[in-house]
Order: structure tokens, then C-alpha cells, then sequence
């Protein structure tokens, strides 16, 4: 397929635009519902309503509705880049994507070994999700990785996945896997294991929210020091001109540097604590036994 | 619209996250991975299927080879047998030759002998005639008469026999 057929090049404008316009739709939604605000404000989400729920009432904030944005905008994008594979790659496009897919094996089997090849996705979904919710701030929306509710659910989940693989080897060895040095540190042990996702999820959380309240801080700062130097000219005073540049500069860090770093560190950690916490040579001892079992029962 | 505190925690969002995170696992996995990994899967197959080919091609290539020499050899030895045979002629018909014209030399040596013993013979026969003639012719002179010849041939063969013998 040399030519690309004009059916072929409307799908990809499409699903290109279908990328981008859940950005657009948060900042629409951003301008829409923002209320004024007088000074500078620390606050959390925006709240967009309350549904009521047993125990808590939840609310569909600015953090969920982005989280979903991105999502959505994750998805078209691997639309985007999976339309049009062919078994000779011949565009960028492919080349790209077989990279992606390429490296995050690699990335996930060197991290954790070869059983865990089918984690790729999963880290796959973390990076993406962390580094792209975090570079939202870059369009003025707010990063929904600055509420800990959210980090706060990954952290759960990686929880949730290093217990499922120490139980893997049999509950005994999952206790047991708490004596581990000496039966007497078992409380320290326990402890450890709670912090893990605490950790994870404030480390990433703080990060990512001290980024923009630093960004803000000093955007408010050199907004006053701006009227403070440059008030007395008539009318340029009343923009605030030492504002151009340095969060400019501030931005690359906080938003970019912090944000793709803050996923690659989350990404990292869920494949160590997973694979750290996994007994593969006793998983797979047992595997065997019960094979063994299995086919003696067979035999007989 | 009131904005939620910076810290603040409500479960029903973090599961909503947590599901969040499960689903884009399985949106990658289902719109990322695996029509990405299908396509290499067919690439792979299909590298292996040339590689196969190629394989055949050269198994085929070295089997037409390993024949070719098969035959030249063959060939080779045919013709040496040929060019052996043909030598062998040649020195066999050479010898025959030479031998052949060794016999047909000797004989006309032979022959020669002989005809120069007989061409000798001859002219001896000539020179007896000739000496009798002359001889007859002389006497008849010294005579005044004529000798009949056959009257005479005796007694001259035998003087003439005496001549040759004194020879």
C-alpha cells in the first residue's frame, strides 16, 4: 500500500482530532466553571457535583473529569498510532510505536524478569497515565495527579498486586515472608508493608502539587514585584512584565521534569515492590509439586 | 462552585481511580499491545517463512552443486579413460606401423637385392652374348668364312665358361 487511500488519511485526521479534543474539552470545561478569583488561591479540585454515596458523598471533581480526559485522549492516541501497521513498517508512525511497545518490555522484563512479561501493559499504563496527567498543567488545567485521591487509588493498586503475588506461593509463605530476617521484627515488617502505598502515593502526590503551588508562589511574587518596579508607567505598569520568563523556565522543571519523572519513579518502584515481593523459585517449586500431584493422580 | 481543600480524602475517588488505572491497563493491552504485537508476530512468521525459503533455496542450490561435480568428475574420468584408450591406440597402431614398414623395407631391400643380382645376371648373359657375337664376328673375319653359331655354341660356352670363371 504505497498510495494511502483518502478513506485511510480521514481516519487518521480523525482520530488525530479525537487526541486532542479531550484537552480542549478540559480547558472549555476549565474556562466554563472556574469562578473568579481574587488574589492567589491554594485550593484542591474543583468540584463539578456531588452524588450521594453510602459512607462518603462522592464528588466529581476537576481531578476526575482530567483523569478521564486523559484517558480518553490515551486511547485515540493508541488508535492513532496502531492504524495502519503493517507487517513492513514503512512510517514513522510504526517504527514509533514498535518502540514503545519494544521498550516498555524491556524496561518491565529487565525490571522484574521475564514472568512478568505481561506486566508491560500495566507499567505501560502508568507511565502514561502519571506523565500525561501531570503534563496536563501544561495547558492550565489541573493536574490530576496533584490530588491524592487519585496517586492515592494507583498506590491501592500496586498494593493490591504485591500482596496478590506474596500470596501467590501459598499463605503460609506469605506470613512467613514477614519474619523474614528475624521473626522479631514482624511489626516493623507489617508497618513497611502499609507504608509502601502511603509512600508511593505522597511521595508522587507531593511532588507533583508542591511543583504547581511553587509555580504559583512565585507567579503571584513576581506579580507584585512587577507593580512594585514597574507601577509608576501609565499603562504598561498594569501588566505584570517581569512575569514573562522565569516560570516559563520554573515550568520546564515543575511540570515536565517533576511530572515525567514523578511516573517513571512510580512505574519503577511498582515493578520492584511487586517483583521484589514475589517468590518466584517457591511459586515455581510448588507449581511443579502440584503438576506432579496432578499427573500421578493421572496416571492412577 | 466550591473547590475541594488541598488534602482531602474520599474513598469513592479513589476507587474511581484505581479503576481508572485497571481500565487504561486494559485499553493499552487491548488497542496498544496487541495489534502491535499481531503485527510482529505476522512480521516474524513471515522472516521465518524467507528464511525457510532461503534455506531451501540454498540446500537445493548446494545439492545441484554437490551433482554438477558429481558429474564433472564423472566426465573427467570418461575423458581420461578416452584420452588412455585413444594412446593406447595410437602407440599400438604406431608400433604396427613402424613394424610394417620395417617388413616392406626389408622386402624391398630384398627385391632390390635381387634385381640387381638378376639385372647383373642379366648383363653377364648380355656381355657373354655380346662377347660371342663379337668373338664369332672376329673369327668369321679372321677365318674368311662363316661360323654357324649353333654349330659352334658349344665349344664357346665352354671358353666362355672358362672366362667367367677366370673372372
Amino acid at each position: 500500500m504505497k498510495e494511502k487511500t483518502t478513506a485511510f488519511r480521514v481516519v487518521d485526521a480523525l482520530l488525530l482530532c479525537l487526541t486532542i479534543l479531550p484537552i480542549v474539552c478540559g480547558m472549555v470545561l476549565k474556562i466554563l466553571f472556574t469562578p473568579p478569583a481574587e488574589g492567589i488561591q491554594i485550593t484542591g479540585a474543583l468540584i463539578y457535583f456531588e452524588v450521594p454515596m453510602p459512607v462518603q458523598n462522592l464528588v466529581i471533581t476537576e481531578a476526575q473529569v482530567n483523569a478521564w480526559l486523559v484517558m480518553a485522549a490515551i486511547l485515540f492516541l493508541c488508535l492513532y498510532l496502531t492504524h495502519g501497521l503493517q507487517v513492513k513498517a514503512q512510517t514513522k508512525r510504526q517504527i514509533f510505536v514498535e518502540w514503545i511497545v519494544e521498550k516498555s518490555e524491556q524496561l518491565t522484563t529487565g525490571n522484574m524478569g521475564d514472568y512478568f512479561l505481561g506486566f508491560s501493559p500495566f507499567v505501560a499504563a502508568i507511565l502514561a497515565l502519571s506523565a500525561f496527567s501531570s503534563l496536563l498543567s501544561l495547558f492550565g488545567l489541573y493536574a490530576p495527579t496533584s490530588d491524592i485521591n487519585v496517586v492515592a487509588g494507583w498506590a491501592i493498586l500496586t498494593f493490591i498486586l504485591i500482596t496478590y503475588y506474596k500470596f501467590k506461593a501459598g499463605p503460609v509463605q506469605y506470613l512467613k515472608s514477614f519474619g523474614d530476617p528475624v521473626p522479631f521484627l514482624a511489626p516493623l515488617n507489617i508497618i513497611s508493608e502499609v507504608a509502601t502505598p502511603v509512600s508511593m502515593a505522597f511521595r508522587h502526590y507531593g511532588n507533583i502539587l508542591s511543583g504547581s503551588v511553587i509555580s504559583v508562589l512565585i507567579a503571584a511574587g513576581l506579580q507584585g514585584l512587577s507593580a512594585m518596579v514597574l507601577g509608576w508607567i501609565p499603562v504598561v505598569g498594569e501588566i505584570p512584565l517581569l512575569q514573562i520568563g522565569l516560570p516559563g523556565v520554573l515550568s520546564i522543571y515543575f511540570d515536565v521534569f517533576s511530572g515525567v519523572l514523578q511516573a517513571y519513579i512510580f512505574a519503577m518502584l511498582t515493578m520492584l515492590y511487586v517483583s521484589g515481593g514475589f517468590p518466584l523459585e517457591k511459586y515455581m517449586a510448588k507449581k511443579a509439586k502440584r503438576q506432579a500431584r496432578k499427573q500421578a493422580k493421572a496416571v492412577q | 462552585m466550591q473547590s475541594l481543600d488541598v488534602i482531602s480524602v474520599n474513598i469513592w475517588q479513589i476507587v474511581i481511580s484505581l479503576c481508572n488505572l485497571v481500565i487504561l491497563f486494559l485499553i493499552l493491552k487491548r488497542f496498544l499491545y496487541k495489534p502491535v504485537k499481531k503485527m510482529m508476530a505476522a512480521r516474524k512468521a513471515a522472516i521465518d517463512d524467507e528464511y525457510a525459503a532461503a534455506d531451501d533455496a540454498k540446500r537445493a542450490a548446494e545439492a545441484d552443486q554437490a551433482a554438477w561435480a558429481a558429474k564433472m568428475q564423472e566426465a573427467d574420468s570418461t575423458a581420461e579413460g578416452i584420452i588412455k584408450d585413444a594412446r593406447e591406440t595410437a602407440e599400438h597402431r604406431s608400433q604396427q606401423i613402424v613394424a610394417e614398414a620395417h617388413e616392406r623395407a626389408e622386402a624391398l631391400v630384398r627385391q632390390a637385392e635381387t634385381d640387381a643380382q638378376l639385372e647383373r645376371r642379366k648383363a653377364e648373359a648380355d656381355m657373354k652374348r655380346e662377347i660371342v657375337d663379337v668373338s664369332t664376328e672376329l673369327t668369321e673375319k679372321i677365318l674368311g668364312r662363316e661360323i654357324r653359331t649353333e654349330d659352334h655354341r658349344a665349344m664357346i660356352d665352354s671358353f666362355l665358361e672358362g672366362l667367367g670363371d677366370a673372372e
